[in-house]
């Protein structure tokens, strides 16, 4: 009975470990998901580019802004709604007309649906 | 509208391939419109350009050139997981594709991935030792481990679907803000642990309780210290819900950890974000709970509905609480092309809404004209979603699209089109369309 109960003791024991390691090798795996390195060529060419990618990913990498269409009104709202909600530094004066006139300019609102492209044509 | 023709698509194919070579040709070196490049970029837009001289340098690749993340979908690659569609990469999120959850109970390959913050540090000791805080409006604050939790209170396992309450943003039009995700993120693990009421009823709840408020150990975005990344809270009705789970295993296995290990909140029905990961603490509170991710917009729904685009700051808006009704077909991909002759398709999918449950589920392969109604089944247990079967047939080879809704129990159909438009995106649940090629 008592080796029975030592090996279920270390099996169980070794199954933890297993699992710890796991975790932290999946823990890892996910961070250097977040962590890929971005260019900021990786978003379009234009006045406001480095201004755009330098403050907006100091939080977020770009796969957010490079899926997103708005209007010059509604990326100017979201500038104060990700100060007010997320703790974004404020962006004011000309720094702000750049960024705001960069997104508006290359992320203006889409002219194809969401859905992308016809499957069987492309 | 763009007109169709030779130009049009010469200047498109122009934008597609090199944006930036494309914006210098046409603007030339002055960045003004002139010339050739003029009259094609007339032809493209339909008429003629008026302001052309003074029309910004870089407003052409909007209209023609989408960058190529928006329209090739990019593959999640992380051990374990199933080629997920990334939605980006800081904050982790990707979408699991409709088609892969065919599955009856979600596996950890196929579950969605939605971060609001950053990826925390993995446990180094015993899982167990985790400690979790109940404090707040309480008779007696709690501070238990997870061993000290599983050992204390039942342990029920139940199938729950959890369901991120941006679910279907990307079927607004106009878009909103927040990740474009079509119908995939949702979910219907096997989850154990014990019930969240259970353990509230332990720490007795004062007459003043109003909410709960979730903590978790995901650090903020921006790497700020004071501040969570996300900390939402729900009415004590929910929290008492039978459903509500602190949860510590999924389908039978330690929670990984992507998912919220050691141990998350599970809130089905009700916005994946009220499912807190990496729980840390439940603040009892005497007025509805107002942590990041609480009032304005988020998580809340106009109840009077607004114009689309509109601003709105989201002080006459209602929380989002239950999940709309929703469907998915998982047995054929969109783009699926079948051989020649194919003339009965075998349909599967899931459906769910929230709270409430699923009346049916019908199909139409003929845009709407007629629709049929496919099997529904009843799930596993309250909570769980329904899965769906059916066949539907083809009278000839060709081009079809296989329209899928379902209807709730209390008779509410998934709308032709998505409605009550918002600025961050909730309850889009419109009827789903699948491109399908027989020949």
């Amino acid at each position: 009975m008592r080796p029975f109960l030592i090996a279920v003791l270390l099996a169980s024991l070794g199954f933890g470990a297993v699992l710890a390691q796991d975790t932290r090798r999946d823990a890892d795996t996910a961070r250097a998901i977040e962590q890929t390195a971005e260019e900021e060529t990786v978003l379009p060419d234009g006045e406001g580019r480095s201004e755009t990618f330098g403050y907006c990913t100091a939080c977020h990498n770009t796969a957010i802004i490079r899926r997103s269409r708005f209007t010059r009104q509604q990326w100017d709202g979201l500038m104060d709604w990700m100060t007010e909600r997320h703790g974004m530094n404020p962006l004011e004066g000309e720094f702000r007309t750049t960024i705001v006139d960069y997104l508006a300019r290359h992320f203006g609102p889409a002219q194809v649906p969401a859905r992308g492209r016809n499957p069987f044509l492309n | 509208m763009l007109r169709t023709g030779v130009a049009e698509r010469s200047v498109q194919e122009l934008y597609r391939d090199d944006p930036e070579r494309a914006d210098a040709l046409a603007f030339g070196r002055r960045g003004a419109l002139k010339g050739a490049a003029l009259a094609a970029m007339g032809a493209a837009v339909g008429g003629a350009i008026p302001f052309a001289s003074t029309m910004p340098r870089g407003t052409l690749p909007a209209i023609f050139a989408r960058p190529a993340a928006a329209q090739q979908p990019q593959v999640l690659r992380m051990d374990g997981k199933a080629g997920l569609t990334l939605l980006g990469e800081r904050p982790l999120v990707a979408e699991t594709p409709e088609h892969l959850l065919d599955e009856p109970v979600t596996s950890y390959a196929n579950f969605f991935i939605r971060n609001n913050g950053g990826i925390p540090d993995a446990v180094t000791g015993d899982p167990r030792a985790w400690r979790i805080r109940i404090d707040g409006e309480v008779n007696t604050p709690l501070d238990l481990t997870v061993g000290e939790l599983e050992s204390r209170f039942p342990v029920v396992t139940r199938q729950l679907q959890m369901e991120c309450g941006g679910n279907g943003r990307a079927f607004f039009t106009p878009q909103a803000r927040g990740n474009q995700w079509g119908n995939g993120a949702i979910s219907n693990g096997e989850w154990t642990g014990v019930r969240l009421r259970d353990v509230l009823q332990a720490a007795g709840l004062k007459p003043s309780a109003v909410s709960t408020g979730h903590y978790g150990a995901d650090p903020h975005l921006s790497g700020a210290t004071d501040r969570p990344s996300i900390a939402r809270g729900m009415r004590i009705a929910k929290s008492m819900d039978e459903d509500t789970l602190i949860a510590f295993r999924l389908n039978g296995q330690p929670i990984p950890h992507i998912h919220g290990a050691p141990v998350r909140l599970i809130t089905p029905g009700w916005p994946g974000s009220l499912s807190q990961k990496w729980l840390t603490r439940i603040w009892v509170r005497d007025v509805m709970h107002d942590g990041p991710g609480m009032g304005g917009t988020s998580y809340r729904v106009p109840r009077t509905p607004i114009v689309p685009g509109s601003d709105n700051n989201g002080r006459d808006f209602v929380e989002q609480e239950s999940m709309p009704v929703r469907s998915i077909l998982s047995s054929h991909a969109h783009g699926t092309r079948l051989p020649a002759g194919t003339r009965a398709l075998d349909l599967r999918g899931a459906a769910w809404a929230g709270d409430l449950t699923v009346r049916a589920v019908h199909v139409s392969t003929d845009f709407g004209a007629t629709w049929q109604e496919m099997s529904t089944a009843a799930p596993a247990n309250r909570h769980a979603w329904q899965r769906w079967t059916g066949r539907v047939t083809l009278p000839s080879d060709g081009y079809y699209e296989i329209w899928y809704r379902a209807t709730d129990s209390e008779g509410r159909m998934q709308p032709h089109a998505a409605a009550n438009w918002n600025p961050q995106g909730y309850n889009a649940n419109p009827i789903s369309r699948a491109a399908i090629l027989v020949g």
